[in-house]
Formats: C-alpha cells, sequence, structure tokens
C-alpha cells in the first residue's frame, strides 16, 4: 500500500482552510488518486514516482475551491428568469391532450351509470370502457411527461412510457374491480385486477425511488436564492404548530360528537368549520405574524 | 505541443460538460473512471486535465445534471460516484444535436471531405 500519496494530498491542500466542501473534495481526490497510483504501478512505476506523477497530472486543487463562496449571483427575480426561459406547450400536444381526457371522461361517466345499473351495460362493454379510460390516461401522463416545460426537461422515453403504463394499469385495475363489483359471478376480474394492481404500484414504486432530478438549471438556482421562511428559520415554532394542530383537532372532533350526541348530527359541520378556521388562524400568526 | 495539438485540446475542451454527460449515460462512475473512459477515447496524448473535470463535476452537480454519491469501499479511500438525472440527459441530448449540426456546418465551411481527413491521417 502505498502512503506516499496521503502525504502529498496533504500537502497539496495545505493552508486551505477545511471547510466541509473542501474536506469532501479532498476525499473523492484521494480515492482517485490511489486508483491512478496503482495503474501506475501495475505499469512498472515504482511506488515514490508514481505517487509523484499522479500528483503532478491533478494540477492545482486551490483554483477548484475559490468559487465555492457563491458570492451571490446576480439575483435575478424569478419572473424575470422564467420568462426568459419559457417554453411555450405544442399545439398537437395541448389538441390530444383535451382530446383524449374528453375521451376519457365520456368512458367514466358510462362506466359509472353502467356500474350503478343506469344503463345496461354488459360485462364486456364496461370492460371496454374501462380500456379507454386507462389507455387514454395512461397515454396523456406518458405524453405529458415527454414534454419539455419552462421549468423541468422531458423525462426519457422509457420512464415517461413506465409512468404511463403504471397509470393505465392502476386505472385498468380499478375498473376491473368496478365491473366486479356490477357483475359478482365473474370472480376472474377480481383475481386480474389485484395482479394487475399490484403490478402497477411495484412499477410507479421503482420509478419513484429511482427518480432524479429534472428542473432546469435555472428554477434550482431560483429556488435555492428564494428566502427561507419562518418554519424552516425556526424549526421550534414548526414544532409548536404541530403540537396545536394536534390540539385543535382533538377539542374540534370532541366538539363535533358532543353536537352529535346533543343537538343533532347535522350541527357537526359548524364544529369542523370552526376548528379549520381557528386553525389557519394560528396558521397564519405563526408562519407570517410579526417576528418577537 | 504543437500549434494542431493545441487546436484540438481547445475543441475537446469545450465539450467537457458534454464528454463527461455522455460518459455517465451507461452507469454511474467515479472521477478516475471517468477520466480514464475518456484518455482511452483519445488514444493518451489529448486528455482533459484532472483538474478540469473536478471543476466540470462541480458545475454540474450544481446545475442538477449528476448526482454524487459515496461508494462503500472498505478499503483506501471512499469513491464519490456520479449519476446522471433526467435533466442531465436531457441536456446531453440537445448538445449532441447541436454538436452534429455544428459539425456538419463547420464541415462544409471548411470544405472537408472524408478523403482529406484519411490522407492527413
Amino acid at each position: 500500500m502505498n502512503t506516499e500519496i496521503h502525504r502529498l494530498l496533504d500537502e497539496a491542500f495545505a493552508g486551505v482552510e477545511m471547510t466541509p466542501d473542501a474536506q469532501d473534495l479532498k476525499e473523492e481526490i484521494r480515492a482517485n488518486l490511489i486508483a491512478r497510483v496503482d495503474e501506475l504501478e501495475a505499469s512498472g512505476v515504482s511506488p515514490a514516482d508514481a505517487a509523484r506523477r499522479a500528483i503532478a497530472e491533478l494540477g492545482d486543487v486551490r483554483a477548484l475551491l475559490d468559487d465555492a463562496p457563491e458570492a451571490a449571483p446576480v439575483r435575478a427575480d424569478y419572473t424575470a428568469l422564467a420568462l426568459r426561459n419559457r417554453v411555450r406547450p405544442r399545439p398537437a400536444f395541448v389538441v390530444r391532450t383535451v382530446v383524449l381526457s374528453l375521451v376519457a371522461a365520456v368512458a367514466v361517466v358510462l362506466f359509472v351509470l353502467g356500474k350503478s345499473g343506469f344503463l345496461d351495460i354488459s360485462a364486456a362493454g364496461m370492460l371496454g370502457l374501462g380500456a379507454v379510460v386507462a389507455v387514454a390516461l395512461g397515454f396523456v401522463t406518458a405524453d405529458a411527461l415527454q414534454q419539455e416545460t419552462t421549468t423541468n426537461h422531458p423525462l426519457p422515453a422509457g420512464r415517461a412510457i413506465g409512468f404511463g403504463l403504471g397509470t393505465g394499469g392502476t386505472l385498468a385495475a380499478l375498473a376491473l374491480g368496478g365491473t366486479f363489483a356490477a357483475h359478482l359471478d365473474d370472480l376472474w376480474l377480481v383475481v386480474v385486477a389485484a395482479v394487475l394492481l399490484v403490478a402497477s404500484i411495484g412499477l410507479l414504486a421503482w420509478l419513484g425511488a429511482t427518480t432524479t432530478n429534472r428542473h432546469k438549471a435555472w428554477t434550482r438556482q431560483a429556488h435555492g436564492a428564494e428566502a427561507p421562511n419562518r418554519f424552516e428559520e425556526d424549526p421550534a415554532s414548526a414544532a409548536r404548530f404541530g403540537v396545536y394542530t394536534v390540539g385543535i383537532w382533538v377539542l374540534t372532533f370532541a366538539a363535533a360528537a358532543v353536537l352529535i350526541f346533543t343537538v343533532g348530527w347535522w350541527w357537526a359541520p359548524i364544529a369542523l368549520a370552526v376548528g379549520l378556521a381557528v386553525w389557519m388562524f394560528v396558521l397564519g400568526r405563526m408562519l407570517f405574524g410579526h417576528k418577537s | 505541443m504543437t500549434n494542431d495539438d493545441a487546436f484540438a485540446a481547445d475543441l475537446l475542451r469545450g465539450h467537457t460538460d458534454t464528454i463527461v454527460l455522455g460518459v455517465l449515460r451507461r452507469r454511474d462512475r467515479y472521477g478516475f473512471e471517468i477520466y480514464k473512459a475518456i484518455r482511452d477515447a483519445t488514444g493518451g496524448d489529448r486528455e482533459i486535465k484532472e483538474a478540469t473535470l473536478y471543476a466540470t463535476y462541480r458545475r454540474l452537480e450544481k446545475d442538477g445534471l449528476v448526482e454524487s454519491y459515496w461508494g462503500d469501499e472498505t478499503q483506501g479511500g471512499r469513491r464519490k460516484y456520479y449519476r446522471i438525472t433526467d435533466a442531465g440527459r436531457a441536456v446531453y441530448k440537445s448538445k449532441v444535436a447541436a454538436w452534429v449540426a455544428t459539425r456538419a456546418i463547420i464541415d462544409s465551411l471548411l470544405d472537408v471531405k472524408d478523403t482529406i481527413v484519411k490522407e492527413t491521417k
């Protein structure tokens, strides 16, 4: 094991203020230098020479850290940036989405009418309507994710199609379940629905867990430049608000229960409305009120 | 370094961001792997300096085009791996499209034909 490299790395960082950022960079460089030294030694260079060459190839590390303090660049205002980076939606995409959504809406209405018995639709007909909804909305989802927007880059085609399949699969499972509810003798419906639902949820969970950033650089910078709100500045007040929330809603539901058992159930919404109003009032005071 | 080499190195350096994104497209890699991939592709003579690459990683990460994470190596230093993001893939695609278009323009302006390139090699 070549220990020379650690000494040389310390020398290269001598006099650099060891911020977490600098420490991070130093550890990253260390692993890369070790890999380079191993390569040089394998090609027959002596350990001491290998270490010196690896460091020499590296160049000046100080220059890398100079830009670190981020001398707060032009604090361009969010709306101006959004305007400059504006991406107009493609007309064809808008038309596709509207038409498919309408088709899906009509199919949903017919499906609900069929399930509740207002219309006499066979099991096959209901499955057909369900398929129309699933395919249309699945396509709309995948299509939307592949569009470039003002704030986001388009999602890669594979992942966008995955999201579309997940959405379509979930809707198809719901349609199968709904058809089963109207035609209880077809047991296979609920089996297929369960398998499809689990598969779709699994797919969506995988996509969600492996997701990466797709915001544009300007959006990230604009978000980073936003002033933090009071709950971010002062976590204790956020925690206090959480405690108040629990208190307010426990009292609200207790009051609703009391009203239901004394004057009648139709008075319960009054308690909920008062509870919500108090909750919003507390939120407003704590998040935006005067600084104490 | 001759003038021709300097010209080629300049061209290469101008596309460091796109090159790094391209190297990361297939799988996650750590700094030395990226450096090696570029060095091997250039035949070892026109390489991009390591310090340039570290600056590139920092810029790409700040813009959200790559994400980094530490590996779980137990021996030696822990490696910092880079992963390309969806934003990175989109930027890579548009940069490649721009490069292909520019290359065609420059080829036609410099009156480059395939045969000439072969002769000078």
